[in-house]
């Protein structure tokens, strides 16, 4: 029973007080595809067209840092957000990636690693990449403020984009689904056209959340 | 209804192939060739070594029984080796598998699952054990988007995905085709070889007659380098022979005309001269 607009949002799926909700997260792992056979089958090769495309993507953006088997974490990462994002759509199923302790969860300690190591390593570069390339010598102060502060804020951006694209998703398709009880048949038509069309963009955002946050991370840790 | 990703139109191939690459190579000896006329299996050949690259594949029959060397231990009749499926499991509605109505035809026939499963939805919603709400709507949406979307672009999709399993497999297959061409072009090569090896037997006889030509040749040479010394030395006897004989003769041609000359005397010269006088009067006479 929904007592707010929200309640959707709520891992209330309890045994012993435990959020049992969060378990749709390993969901996931029920959409990846057998390879046992030496020919793969049809969803196979979709699966390892995906994830040569997105590794082909990666190695570019990473440039003259890649090493080998370095695109393996921004693919499983795109893959578990898509997943997540994805399975949330259907119904009865808990959008993990709509909460910011799971976003934040996936971004926080990626970031936190790229500045330890970073820092650590390579103070001069970092010190570096607070002054972009180009940048007049009066404005250069001012740019490293700036510069620091979207540095700083790199992981709530990117937990908070996603999380709040999958809560809007999620509340509009609530809101027009709350209404449908109340409506007569050829409204009800309507609507189910409505929703359709934001499922339609749904789909499509969630899989471009996902891949945003893949290039994002995988910027990151090029600048490093 | 849902598109099949995990058909596989294949033949029942039992297992993952093993596959066990050897080369081996092997040197065809150079033979030396002499062009001969217009013998085409004795015409030029390259004289390079010949490597003939030999791959070995052992890749499972489509049988299960024999072809498959199973260890010993490998019970086989109580857990029998997987056969991959051609097509996946008969569904009904896209998702609900035949054998779950396969269940209700003993009892109800035909239209007893379809009873079953409406006056199920009934009772729950009608209990409001199911409630209609916000999730009911999006799983509607939901589901008429799936079915739409599989039914416009299912076949496509599948089609073009089967193009790449193609791809691959015929990549598989590859090696062991073109191994099969290998070999037989291999075989005609050992053949066409063959057959230019008897062609030299053909070489040989003209070698033979060759060098015999060459013997002969030689022999008359000699015999004519022979004759012509003969020749010339008996040659050298016949013109000795002749030169003293005409220088002989000179000789004595000499000394007769000049012992003839000493023995006239001088009354017999003016004689002779008289008689002259008198015949040259006598003719000049009748003259």
């Amino acid at each position: 029973m929904m007592s707010n607009l929200f309640s959707v949002f709520d891992p209330s799926t309890s045994i012993f007080s435990l959020s049992l909700n969060w378990l749709s997260s390993t969901l996931g792992l029920f959409l990846f595809p057998f390879s046992y056979w030496l020919i793969p089958s049809r969803y196979l090769v979709v699966f390892n067209s995906i994830g040569g495309t997105l590794h082909k993507e990666f190695k570019v953006l990473l440039g003259g840092s890649f090493k080998p088997g370095l695109t393996l974490l921004f693919v499983s990462l795109f893959l578990y957000v898509v997943f997540n994002n994805f399975l949330g759509l259907f119904p009865y199923i808990f959008t993990s990636t709509s909460h910011l302790s799971f976003t934040l969860s996936l971004s926080l300690p990626l970031w936190l690693a790229l500045m330890f190591y970073g820092w650590l390593n390579n103070t001069q570069h970092m010190f570096a990449h607070l002054v972009p390339q180009g940048t007049p010598g009066v404005l250069m102060p001012f740019m490293v403020c700036i510069e620091t502060v979207s540095n700083l804020i790199r992981p709530g951006t990117l937990a908070v984009r996603l999380c709040a694209n999958m809560i809007a998703g999620h509340l509009l398709m609530t809101l027009m689904g709350n209404t449908g009880s109340g409506l007569s048949t050829i409204m009800v038509s309507f609507l189910i056209l409505g929703q359709i069309c934001l499922l339609i963009l749904e789909s499509a955002v969630s899989i471009i959340q996902g891949y945003v946050f893949a290039v994002l991370s995988t910027l990151y840790s090029s600048e490093v | 209804m849902f598109v099949n990703l995990n058909s596989t139109r294949l033949c029942s191939v039992v297992q993952p192939a093993r596959i066990d690459f050897h080369f081996s190579s092997h040197c065809w000896p150079e033979k030396k060739m002499e062009s001969v006329g217009m013998l085409s299996r004795i015409l030029a050949r390259s004289a390079t070594p010949r490597l003939l690259a030999v791959r070995s594949f052992r890749t499972s029959a489509p049988a299960i029984s024999s072809a498959i060397a199973e260890g010993p231990e490998r019970d086989t009749k109580n857990f029998p080796r997987q056969l991959r499926p051609i097509q996946p499991g008969k569904v009904r509605m896209g998702f609900i598998p035949e054998e779950w109505f396969e269940l209700f035809y003993k009892k109800t026939g035909v239209t007893g699952p379809y009873m079953f499963g409406v006056s199920f939805l009934t009772y729950l919603c009608s209990k409001e054990i199911y409630i209609m709400e916000h999730e009911y709507y999006n799983g509607l949406s939901l589901a008429i988007l799936c079915i739409i979307g599989v039914k416009k672009l299912g076949p496509s999709v599948a089609a073009w995905l089967d193009k790449e399993v193609d791809t691959y497999e015929k990549a598989w297959e590859q090696g062991r085709v073109q191994q099969l061409e290998d070999l037989k072009s291999a075989i005609e090569a050992e053949k066409k070889e063959q057959w230019r090896a008897e062609g030299q037997s053909l070489l040989f006889e003209a070698k033979k007659e060759n060098i015999a030509l060459q013997l002969e040749a030689a022999y008359r040479e000699r015999l004519m380098n022979a004759y012509a010394e003969i020749k010339k030395r008996l040659d050298y006897q016949v013109e000795t022979q002749n030169i003293d004989r005409r220088i002989s003769q000179k000789h004595m041609v000499n000394w007769i005309v000049s012992n003839v000359l000493k023995s006239i005397t001088p009354q017999q010269e003016k004689d002779s001269l008289k008689k002259c006088i008198a015949d040259l009067k006598a003719l000049s006479a009748t003259a």
